[in-house]
């Protein structure tokens, strides 16, 4: 990004009633959770005191060749350190791979639509790998609230990376990779369970297109309401370019501004 | 003398409130500086929550068109080297819409609006701008010049012959300054420039997106679904600025919004002496939200040391 002169830090954006633009941020941790899957740690209160669950952040490369914003949900929150977990799958993401503690890189967020955690539930938390990160943060969210629970339902291809992260919030962990069966074999073997305690539940899901569509297709039969978060490559992540849409029962909807997460019935995926 | 230096002890806020010290005028509408908005890249909420927009010199919104257009499925958008590729199509929920809600709301803020007209054919265009003739408006600017659609759009801002019959069904329908905004997929843009002007254009704005494309070398497949897109962004600075500077030798006197990569106040001067009336800032708000006012502000200060520039832009004059 050119330097600039001119003061754009996010105390003047607040004070002048703003949303804080594009920023550089101190990266203070980086690890491999497993090979081509990276924990990414930077400092950043703006973000760490705002984002809700399922809303993702924008990072930039530094190199001026590759100017696009990559999303990613936000995983977890401590202080004002702020985590994402992502697959290492193109220029943008083996950059940020590469960072180390003390290095900086160009943020902007929190951003999107979060889930809707207003009611008292058992929340159901399915996920598929990398669509794990924003029920992490939705299972923080849930943890300090006595009348929800979570329950964490998580398919992997291999190695169960984020378990470890799950169970420091979640009541629950469940998992499975693709050895053993997907989400949708742990949903089946948690039915009768979950029937039994007689509490509302509520689906939230995020993962591969397919498994979000079969999991909604699961819980309306069963008239359980789910949300699901949803990905679509983005030209601003803000709302500005219209390039983000998905076709929903709403109309094309941008996915950075009426999602990330919306109803199985607004994708028409509730047999309804 | 850079920027930085130039700054005094306490950096100006891209938030706060500004005196602008260097206005322009564009067909007779003064702007109070002489950055705006591009088209496509502006949306009154999603970049009013950044920053003042009505700070800006202009604002242009995204096409309308007669009714409600869906555009073109997803993926609408690549990544491209310095830049991106699109092909979002065109959607917007339809003039009645852009009437009842986004004009108003920025013509309260304060803005000096310019409405972008699409179209898919002359009716088309003719049913928008009949629609805003009356309206709130500052300033119309007929795209004619987006490849992202296949009817209207750049066959039309490709086509003298074409154009100019465009040009002599609206150019009747309102007194408001019309601006015709070229593509750069031509071989001799001066042409389509002269027969714009013949048509009663007050204004030409260029560029517009470049004809572009990525694929998916796991696949072999385009990444956007329609296949092809418009390239914006950095690497389309120098094509922006050889057709400025063309289409101003080839007509001294028509007004001028240069477009075309700027994410600075460095390359926003460069348009302006290529001898653009003021410019607009497109792809670069798509990655840094408050680039638009940045270069506004960036621009303002190496304005200050160009008292002869100025002084031109501030009658309707240009450069060159
Ligand atoms: C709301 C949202 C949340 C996301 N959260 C996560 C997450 O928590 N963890 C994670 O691993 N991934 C997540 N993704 C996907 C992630 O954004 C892409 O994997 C990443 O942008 C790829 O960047 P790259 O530079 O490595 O790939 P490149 O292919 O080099 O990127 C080129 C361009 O394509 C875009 N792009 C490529 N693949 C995708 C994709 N699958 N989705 C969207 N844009 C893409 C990039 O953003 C960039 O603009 C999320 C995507 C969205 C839309
Ligand atoms: C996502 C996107 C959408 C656009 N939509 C429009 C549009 O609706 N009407 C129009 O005249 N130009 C549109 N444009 C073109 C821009 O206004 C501008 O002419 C072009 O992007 C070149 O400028 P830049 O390099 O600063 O982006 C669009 C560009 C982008 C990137
Ligand atoms: S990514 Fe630009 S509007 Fe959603």
């Amino acid at each position: 990004m050119p330097t600039t002169a001119f003061s754009h830090t996010v105390e003047d954006a607040v004070s002048n009633g703003r949303t804080p633009t594009r920023r550089t941020v101190d990266v203070v941790d980086v690890r491999e959770l497993t090979p081509g899957v990276v924990r990414l740690t930077f400092r950043d209160e703006f973000t760490a005191a705002n984002v809700k669950p399922a809303q993702f952040v924008n990072l930039y490369s530094s190199n001026p060749q590759h100017l696009m914003p990559r999303p990613f949900g936000v995983s977890d929150v401590d202080g004002d350190r702020v985590s994402l977990i992502f697959a290492v799958v193109g220029y943008g993401t083996d950059e940020f791979a590469h960072l180390k503690a003390g290095d900086r890189v160009d943020v902007l967020g929190p951003l999107g639509r979060p889930f809707d955690l207003r009611k008292d539930a058992d929340y159901l938390l399915v996920g598929g790998g990398l669509g794990i990160p924003p029920l992490l943060e939705a299972a923080q969210a849930l943890a300090g609230r006595d009348d929800c629970r979570a329950i964490a339902v998580l398919g992997y291809r291999d190695a169960h990376f984020a378990d470890v992260y799950a169970a420091r919030y979640a009541d629950e962990v469940h998992s499975i990779d693709e050895s053993e069966g997907n989400v949708l074999t742990l949903l089946e073997r948690l039915w009768p369970e979950l029937q039994e305690s007689g509490r509302e539940l509520i689906i939230l899901s995020c993962g591969p297109t397919p498994m979000m569509k079969a999991v909604a297709e699961w819980a309306s039969r069963r008239g359980v309401d789910a949300q699901l978060s949803m990905e679509q490559r983005m030209g601003c992540g803000y709302g500005t370019c219209v390039a983000c849409t998905i076709d929903t029962r709403d109309g094309r909807e941008k996915v950075c501004e009426a999602g990330p997460v919306f109803t199985a019935h607004q994708l028409g995926w509730d047999n309804k | 003398m850079n920027i930085e230096q130039e700054l005094n002890e306490t950096p100006t806020s891209v938030y706060a409130p500004h005196e602008w010290r260097h206005g322009t005028v564009v067909a007779g509408v003064p702007w109070k500086n002489p950055v705006g908005t591009a088209s496509g890249t502006f949306n009154a909420y999603a970049c009013g929550q950044f920053y003042d927009v009505s700070q800006m010199g202009s604002v242009t919104t995204k096409g309308v068109s007669p009714v409600e257009w869906l555009g073109n499925p997803g993926v609408r958008t690549a990544e491209s080297p310095a830049g991106t590729v699109n092909a979002v199509g065109l959607q917007n929920p339809g003039v009645d819409h852009y009437l009842a809600h986004d004009l108003p709301y920025l013509k309260d803020l304060g803005a000096t609006v310019i409405a972008n007209v699409a179209g898919h054919c002359d009716d088309d265009y003719a049913q928008v701008v009949e629609k805003l003739a009356e309206s709130d408006a500052d300033m119309l600017e007929i795209n004619v010049s987006c490849p992202n659609v296949t009817h209207g759009g750049m066959s039309v801002g490709t086509d003298p012959v074409a154009l100019a019959k465009l040009m002599d069904r609206l150019r009747p329908m309102t007194d408001k300054p019309m601006i015709v905004k070229l593509t750069p997929n031509v071989t001799d843009i001066a042409a389509i420039a002269r027969a714009a002007v013949e048509g009663g254009a007050d204004c030409l704005s260029m560029i517009n997106t470049l004809v572009g494309m990525r694929i998916d070398i796991r696949t072999g497949e385009p990444i956007i679904a329609n296949r092809t897109g418009g390239v914006s962004g950095p690497a389309v600075f120098p094509v922006g600025l050889a057709c400025v500077w063309r289409v101003r030798a080839a007509l001294p006197d028509i007004p001028i919004i240069g477009i075309g990569g700027i994410d600075s106040g460095e390359k926003a001067l460069e348009y302006l002496y290529a001898g653009a009336n003021a410019v607009e800032v497109g792809g670069a708000a798509l990655y840094d939200p408050t680039a638009p006012i940045r270069v506004a502000l960036e621009l303002e200060e190496l304005l200050d040391s160009r008292p002869e520039l100025t002084e031109k832009l501030a009658k309707g004059d240009t450069w060159r």
